[in-house]
């Protein structure tokens, strides 16, 4: 007997109320995932969320490293010199970013961009990864001029006595160093970013979370199309986490003694 | 070799050098000691412009290194520093550590400096820690080979912040051995420490500051035993 038909006649059975609580499960589990083929569009979205998560990462890293160096550069000017003005705005300017995104909850900021902002555009995708990467910005640009802060001021001070110039300096001994302190809290970002994706299909926006929803319109039944997407997230978070792991390990060649 | 004019550094309201005039001679072996406080590390930074003047000049070689126009990279490659913390890069190797400098600044080919490390980390006989990374050194370890990072850029002036003040005292004796034979190799050196034992016998001259002032300065002899300010002798009654 193939899937299929015991399919069609378990089906029939639980409309009659005759099914057992296993023939109802295959039911329930037979719809959700694999009638008219719809694990596919899991995948589908499983592939939305990886593409949106890699465009918001991209602008979110862009945007926090921008906005970490304004700032750090604005705060490491010598005391009692006088500023410099175009940075004193710059950093005005990253300050007011800053505490805007991280003071307003992501539902809002989504809402917003998708119905205030970009009310006409029918790229609600597109427009969710730009929301997301212009919040992961925020929370990135922090957590980088932690990393530079809490760097021992010795380091580059050692770097520039032996004659290396600034950007040597950044290059060879200060960036390592901090990237190296800050790859947890990076990794837990990207792990939130990864998550916050199934926020975009609020304003219609097609990765996994919509599609799991118009399963569950589809057979009225929440269950198997909900728990399997967050079965999904927990997986391909798994696989991240473990990735991060590796990578951490390898830049700790320095730390065994 | 060094000339300092009129020098003054402030940090906010907060007077640290008060309008210091000093020359240091190629080959002199000088040494700073003085209170805590007494702007000694400060005065060795403004040297290498690790902190920069409020007022004054520093000319060296020549040439005015407070001026804005003056590329101080290039005249840092003449002056080695070696840091109370030592201030190993600890993501790199040791041998990374003595060569990244030279090779990126450009003097030397990556082969020849790779030798140079070599040969420098023998003369401090740390030769098979080339491969080791600074945490698993320890700190007299580290210091020696701070010392042989800052010599790999063949200074010819070499500038120490109290080298031996975070060792462990039974690792001093094997930094200061290393200054010791730098000294005797005819390296110009400025050297803030509190160690009173080598001052006597490394220094070619003492200088005590006190406030932001040079204070006193004499040959160690002339110092140790007939210190002339009031405050020198009340410094050198504590710490003798």
């Amino acid at each position: 007997m193939d899937l299929a038909q015991t399919f069609e006649t378990w089906r029939e059975m639980m409309l009659e109320g005759t099914a057992n609580v296993w023939q109802t499960l295959y039911v329930r589990f037979y719809q959700a995932f694999i009638e008219g083929d719809r694990w596919q569009q899991y995948l589908e979205g499983v592939g939305v969320t990886l593409v949106v998560t890699a465009i918001a990462l991209i602008i979110g890293v862009v945007l926090g490293v921008l906005v970490a160096i304004v700032r750090t550069a604005h705060d490491q000017q010598r005391p009692g010199r006088r500023k410099n003005i175009v940075l004193g705005l710059a950093n005005a300017i990253c300050k007011i970013y800053v505490t805007v995104i991280r003071g307003t909850p992501m539902m809002v900021q989504m809402l917003i961009m998708g119905m205030v902002i970009f009310a006409s555009s029918r790229n609600y995708t597109m427009v969710g990864a730009l929301t997301l990467g212009i919040n992961s910005g925020a929370y990135v640009a922090e957590i980088i001029r932690g990393g530079l802060m809490s760097l021992d001021p010795g380091q580059a001070e050692a770097g520039r006595s032996l004659g290396l110039g600034y950007l040597d300096t950044m290059r060879f001994i200060v960036v390592p160093q901090a990237f190296k302190a800050i790859l947890p809290s990076l990794g837990n970002e990207f792990i939130v970013l990864l998550k916050d994706t199934s926020l975009i299909s609020i304003i219609g926006g097609q990765e996994m979370v919509y599609f799991a929803k118009n399963i569950v319109n589809r057979t009225f039944d929440a269950m198997f199309p909900l728990v399997g997407a967050a079965i999904i997230y927990l997986i391909v978070v798994m696989i991240f986490t473990w990735l991060q792991g590796k990578l951490e390990r390898r830049l700790r060649q320095s730390d065994r003694r | 070799m060094i000339d300092v004019k009129n020098l003054s550094k402030s940090f906010g309201d907060h007077l640290v050098l008060d309008n210091i005039t000093e020359h240091i001679d190629k080959g002199e072996k000088v040494v700073i000691i003085g209170p805590s406080g007494s702007g000694k590390s400060t005065f060795l930074r403004c040297l290498n412009l690790l902190e920069i003047p409020t007022k004054g000049s520093i000319i060296f070689n020549g040439a005015d290194i407070t001026n804005p126009n003056v590329d101080i990279d290039a005249m840092r490659r003449h002056m080695g520093m070696v840091f109370q913390h030592f201030n190993l890069f600890p993501n790199m190797t040791i041998q990374r550590n003595i060569t990244l400098a030279p090779v990126r600044t450009g003097i030397m080919k990556k082969e020849e400096a790779n030798e140079q490390a070599l040969t420098l980390l023998r003369r401090v006989g740390l030769e098979d820690k080339a491969d080791s990374y600074p945490s698993q050194l320890s700190g007299g370890q580290k210091q020696r080979i701070a010392i042989v990072r800052a010599l790999a850029m063949k200074p010819e002036l070499m500038l120490f912040d109290e080298p031996t003040s975070a060792l462990d005292p039974e690792m001093v004796g094997e930094v200061l051995e290393v200054m010791r034979e730098l000294a005797q190799d005819g390296m110009t050196m400025i050297v803030v420490t509190h160690e009173m034992g080598f001052a006597r016998e490394v220094g070619t001259r003492v200088l005590f500051m006190d406030e932001g002032k040079i204070l006193e300065q004499n040959t160690p002899g002339e110092f140790f035993t007939h210190p002339k300010e009031q405050r020198t002798i009340d410094f050198l009654s504590k710490v003798l």
